[in-house]
């Protein structure tokens, strides 16, 4: 078991250098987009912008460059060319937005899925069954970003019912971090309860024909202890693990939609503008952020897959 | 009722529907798989409904030539803010504070209206969606033929290849697409990379068919990792069959329904990634029509046009939906938990 | 950032020129702050007191002075970072003049205009109450060019005598400028007369700041300045605050008023939402260099009329470039072909209708700018002459001919060059579009080997002296391999050397050959070497807590910070 964590771990790290590498190549691939000549200035001449590329380093070799941009993030100095800023101390700033954009929708997408799935499960091939579906169905399809445009007229501008985008911190009013979080929560959740409460559907269904259900009804439970005690203990496996990859990609940043169309100034946003600016420090850590978090995340179902079935550790 | 196994004699049975439950079916011995999803999938009539949607609206878009030669008159492109083109909406397509026309409901003119540079709404939907399905499949091409390849390749070979494929699976999921698709935009509009030097359609066909393929070879690399343990495996390699012959020819073929149910979820998200892309910048771009550039030139006009926003939105909302529920009742047709056994 | 760069030194420039050419060399009077020239609604007396919302739909590149070069940071950053001159805080044409800053009186003008001299006033002190002195001043030039300041590669390095070996690192200090910190005096020698070197000594990168201040950009800890406001509790790319200096009343300098508000700024790039904010009054200001979304236009003029301008800042001009050098544009028909048949009505629609319909290069504060002269190939309406623009095509031998058409994201810029793209297929060439990411739009176009064939580009005043826009844009001996800024690589021997011979000339004389200038633009339109589509109106929209008749729509920086009162 532990050689299993520990080979999945230092997948891991192997994983960081890679896209670490290939973001940073990947900005040494745009043409003119050096950045000497962006911070030198109008007008500069040939050797104001080599002044500036000494500087900074840019006419090193490119391994040196990504070598001392490594040590920079890593001891916490990584300072962006373009916006001027302490990387990680923006990001450290831009966190807690994230953080109630990812908690907060997260309890909403898990608690609907939940009630969703099951009622649709019980009641499978029905007409409720297939009006949920359908239902759920259309929250995968919207784009956020159009659903979030939408509420934010309607609600926000024409309604009044909503602030028009932002974020308020928890600390400084707690109201108002709420009015201002619930359309968030609401529009990214959209995007996950179709796609969850399918899943644990699918998942009730086959468990429904288990023998152990059957077993459990022939000892004479009844319906709604069978239902909770051990059809839905076994069905959530799935969705937990779906949950533990998903909230790690939106803590990292990946919801950038929707942070951006509430602008509410979180990792994701911070992300989509550096990369619309063009600034390799910021983009270079973000990157690696989401990375690190999608792939911690991963590495944990995994492991908690294993933990559960035997099978899987014993066949990789 | 015999024949089917979902009978426990609880409640949970006869909560169980005709269409998940196969009773009162002849079912004859030897009748295949394919034949008894298809029949399951026939009594599902929303999983049909939508289905049929989906073609209408495929062939709509692939008809948008002949509406725009022969029934508007106006190409997508054309742009009309001056009202000095033949099809003049009146006075002119664009009010003076860059208000476009709503609709007309006039189907030879400007039947949905038009855009902030006085293009046709309706023309350049169907012509859009072109473009969003065209992306949308290749894109989906693309993930399906890399995740099969190196799905069963892992899963087969094992071992080294193993952890190389997983350790490629691993970054491309974890890498920011619209990265890429930003890069990729600016190096094809300016320097052009080989072949893709100005068809910006396939490279963001490519970047989302690229993003999309681990999640889909992790589960085949599975199903192969069960599947090579089997014994029809065994009786190939003893036929003296090599590895190549083995994942495509026996292994492959069982992966179909796998296969099948992934196709339109991916086809779903693709188009949506292109949105999403696009809406950052990193998708399409112009003069390329998608509903993705519809929809990020239109949400700045809420406002005042609402109908540049409504119409590719619901446009690509419903495409999506219909993939999405289409395949959700292929998933379930094809479920091998509700096959059918034969008691014996 | 170019854009921004440009609009504001380019508003700056004009007023700083306008103010030397109206009053003459040395003295003029410093006129009082709520002086206007053209006198608006009737100003209800200022209340002091009180906070408002200012939103920002681009963040200022930095909040440090010495590196900032956009429209965004030089706005606040004027008000927080005084130089030896500044300019006045007035509508209009007034606000176009220099005025003493922390000098004394202008700089008096020596030695043929190579030699500038002020004397600093007494009893100055930074926000942090330390004391001013006149070497002050020395250490704030040299951090200038060291970090470097985006223009001091153009208005000082070459400009100051001893800066270009200082930049260089063989000098330890700039011999040029020397101090007296007994007397006060600052005496600066100069490599060549140049005219607009007050309005240089009125940037905000040369606010005086402490010495030992780092030479580096320090956005979220900038330097303490001498200015009505300073600014406190800044998070990078999300917010900051400005409040009231409380040294600055003391110091009572003429000509600049105190703040009366606190004013809370907050970047917010979902431009839609800031001018709905506005609207519902749930924030106080629009920050002008955005743009207001067309399909909110009519509404905000409707309901918020009272409250909502469009200015012209006179300064900036939009125009499209047209490659000389190669085909089709080698070609004086095809080139005319284009300025003839364009419809700047429909570009001007494109663009919720702010620009103002132009066909000559300078724009309006500008002298040299041909007032009162026609158009030699638009119409008067401007709304182009397709069949004489296809005609045209015809005769240049160029019909077919591929064209490329470079863009940027962001509209409407975009959607002016969709629509230029298929302009240009009308009347017979080829065209088709790029577009290129904003944040590497003009260094792309600056790549010399990419010789781009036409595409959009726009130029804001650094100073109002056609030497700003001739000398970088269209002189054949400013085209440069990298950053090159003549993107239609005009190289014309007939400008190049009216340029030289007239940048020669100090702005005190610029009335005298202005009569030079305005041929010269006329000539460049003559030739159509560029395709100038519009002069750009800017919007000033407040919230109704705002006591909008006393705001000042500063000629250079937009909203002049200290005018901010509520009702």
């Amino acid at each position: 078991m532990s050689r299993f964590i520990i080979r999945r771990l230092a997948m891991m790290l192997l994983v960081l250098f890679l896209i670490s590498v290939i973001t940073f190549l990947l900005f040494a691939a745009i043409p003119n987009g050096n950045p000497a000549l962006r911070l030198a200035g109008r007008n500069s001449t040939a050797a104001e912008v080599h002044q500036i590329e000494v500087l900074y380093g840019f006419n090193k070799p490119i391994y040196v460059q990504y070598g001392r941009m490594m040590k920079n993030i890593f001891t916490g100095q990584a300072t962006s060319y373009v916006q001027g800023f302490n990387v990680l101390d923006q990001i450290k700033h831009d966190l807690p937005a994230t953080l109630s954009l990812a908690i907060g929708a997260g309890i909403i997408w898990m608690t609907a899925s939940i009630i969703v799935g099951t009622l649709a499960a019980i009641r499978a091939g029905r007409h409720t069954d297939r009006v949920l579906t359908v239902l759920s169905m259309i929250g995968v399809s919207f784009p956020p970003f159009f659903l979030g445009a939408i509420f934010i007229y309607f609600l926000g501008y024409k309604a009044s019912l909503f602030p028009v985008g932002g974020y308020v911190s928890f600390t400084t009013s707690p109201s108002q971090w709420l009015s201002h979080m619930i359309l968030p929560w609401i529009t990214l959740s959209v995007l996950f309860i179709g796609f969850y409460s399918r899943v644990l559907r699918s998942t009730i269904l086959d468990t429904i024909n288990e023998d152990f259900v059957r077993t459990a009804t022939a000892k004479g439970l009844s319906y709604n202890q069978v239902l909770r005690r051990h059809i839905l203990r076994n069905s959530l496996i799935p969705i937990i693990a779906l949950f533990g990859l998903d909230m790690g990609q939106v803590i990292g940043g990946g919801a950038i939609l929707t942070e951006t169309v509430y602008n509410l100034h979180g990792v994701g946003q911070l992300f989509a503008q550096a990369i619309g600016l063009l600034d390799n420090v910021t983009v270079l850590v973000c990157s690696m952020l989401i990375a690190f978090t999608v792939v911690l995340l991963s590495a944990f179902t995994d492991i908690y897959y294993a933990v559960l079935d035997p099978r899987i550790r014993l066949g990789t | 009722m015999a024949t089917t196994t979902s009978e426990t004699g609880s409640q949970f049975s006869t909560d169980l529907p005709a269409a998940l439950v196969h009773e009162g079916e002849e079912v004859a011995a030897g009748t295949g798989p394919w034949r008894l999803a298809w029949r399951r999938l026939r009594r599902n009539k929303t999983a049909l409904f939508f289905g049929g949607v989906f073609v209408v609206i495929v062939v709509l878009c692939l008809l948008a030539p002949v509406y725009s030669h022969d029934v508007a008159h106006i190409g997508p492109a054309t742009q009309n803010i001056t009202g000095s083109n033949l099809n003049t909406c009146p006075p002119t397509c664009v009010g003076p504070t860059d208000i476009p026309v709503g609709p007309s409901w006039n189907i030879s003119k400007y039947f949905l209206g038009a855009d902030s540079l006085g293009r046709d709404v309706a023309v350049r939907l169907l012509y859009g969606g072109r473009n969003s399905l065209e992306i949308g499949a290749v894109a989906t091409i693309i993930t399906m033929l890399l995740a099969m390849i190196l799905g069963i390749a892992a899963g087969f070979l094992g071992g080294v290849a193993d952890n190389i494929i997983n350790l490629i699976l691993d970054v491309t999921w974890a890498f920011p697409v619209v990265l890429l698709g930003i890069v990729l935009g600016t190096l094809i509009a300016t320097s052009g990379i080989g072949p893709l030097h100005s068809t910006t359609l396939m490279s963001t066909a490519l970047i989302i068919g690229v993003v999309y393929f681990p999640y889909v070879a992790k589960p085949i690399r599975a199903q192969v990792l069960s599947l090579r343990q089997r014994e029809f495996v065994d009786a190939a390699r003893q036929q003296g069959l090599g590895n190549v012959r083995i994942m495509f020819g026996e292994i492959l073929p069982n992966l179909a329904s796998t296969i099948v149910v992934f196709i339109p979820l991916i086809l779903a998200n693709a188009i949506l990634l292109e949105a999403a892309l696009t809406y950052l910048g990193a998708g399409v771009q112009p003069p390329n029509a998608s509903w993705g550039t519809m929809l990020s030139d239109g949400i700045s006009t809420i406002p005042a046009a609402f109908h540049n926003v409504l119409a590719p939105g619901i446009m690509l909302v419903l495409t999506v939906l219909s993939i999405n529920i289409f395949g959700d009742g292929l998933r379930d047709a094809l479920d091998p938990r509700s096959k059918v056994r034969i008691a014996h | 950032m170019r854009k921004y760069n440009r609009s504001l030194w380019a508003v700056m420039a004009v007023f700083a020129a306008f103010a030397l050419a109206a009053c003459g060399s040395s003295s003029s009077s410093p006129t009082s702050a709520t002086s206007a020239t053209t006198p608006s609604s009737s100003a209800a007396p200022a209340k002091s007191g009180g906070s408002v919302t200012f939103l920002y739909g681009v963040a200022p590149q930095s909040m440090d002075p010495g590196m900032d070069y956009t429209t965004q940071g030089a706005e606040i950053n004027w008000v927080v970072y005084t130089g030896l001159t500044t300019y006045a805080h007035a509508n209009g044409t007034a606000g176009t003049k220099v005025i003493p800053g922390l000098c004394t009186a202008l700089p008096t003008v020596t030695d043929g205009g190579k030699t500038y001299t002020c004397t600093l006033r007494k009893g100055l002190v930074f926000s942090n109450g330390q004391p001013v002195v006149a070497s002050d001043f020395t250490y704030t030039l040299e951090r200038a060019i060291k970090i470097p300041w985006g223009g001091s590669g153009e208005f000082m390095t070459p400009v100051v005598a001893g800066a270009t070996a200082y930049s260089n690192g063989k000098a330890s200090t700039i011999s040029g400028v020397t101090t007296d910190n007994a007397t006060g005096q600052i005496t600066i020698h100069l490599t060549a007369p140049y005219g607009p070197f007050d309005n240089v000594l009125a940037f905000p990168a040369l606010g005086l700041i402490p010495p030992g201040t780092p030479f580096k950009n320090e956005p979220t800890n900038p330097p303490p300045g001498v200015g009505p406001y300073k600014v406190t509790n800044i998070v990078p790319n999300t917010s900051f605050t400005a409040v009231p200096n409380p040294y600055w009343a003391k110091m009572d300098i003429p000509g600049i008023p105190a703040a009366k508000v606190t004013v809370n700024a907050k970047i917010s790039s979902n431009i839609d939402a800031n001018a709905l904010s506005v609207l519902n009054n749930s924030a106080d200001f629009f920050d002008w260099a955005d743009v207001i979304p067309g399909s909110l236009l009519p509404q905000i003029k409707s309901q918020a009329s009272s409250r909502f301008k469009l200015v012209d800042l006179g300064g900036t001009t939009y125009y499209i470039f047209l490659n000389s050098q190669h085909k089709p544009f080698n070609n004086l028909d095809a080139r005319e072909a284009v300025v003839t048949g364009l419809n700047q009505q429909a570009m001007n629609r494109l663009g919720s209708g702010t620009l103002i319909p132009a066909c000559f290069f300078l724009p309006p504060y500008v002298p040299g700018h041909p007032t009162g002269a026609s158009c030699p190939y638009n119409n008067s309406s401007f709304t182009g002459n397709i069949a004489k623009a296809q005609a045209l095509v015809k005769a240049s031998g160029m019909e077919g001919y591929p064209v490329t058409v470079w863009s940027e994201t962001r509209s409407p810029r975009q959607q002016w060059m969709t629509y230029y793209t298929q302009f240009l297929n009308q009347i017979g060439f080829k065209a088709t579009q790029k577009v290129i990411a904003d944040a590497n739009y003009f260094t792309t176009l600056g790549d010399l080997k990419l010789h781009p064939q036409t595409g959009f580009a726009d130029w804001n005043m650094d100073f109002p002296n056609p030497v700003d826009f001739y000398g970088v844009l269209l002189d054949g001996n400013s085209i440069l391999p990298t950053n090159n800024e003549n993107f239609g690589e005009t190289n014309d021997p007939y400008v190049n050397s009216q340029v030289a011979k007239l940048s020669a000339v100090p702005t005190a004389d610029l009335n005298s050959v202005a009569g030079e200038w305005q041929s010269l633009d006329k000539y460049v339109a003559q030739k159509a070497y560029v395709a100038v589509f519009g002069y750009e109106t800017f919007p000033f929209f407040a919230s109704d807590r705002i006591n909008y008749g006393a705001t000042v729509f500063q000629p250079e920086y937009g909203w002049d910070w200290t005018s901010f009162s509520l009702k």
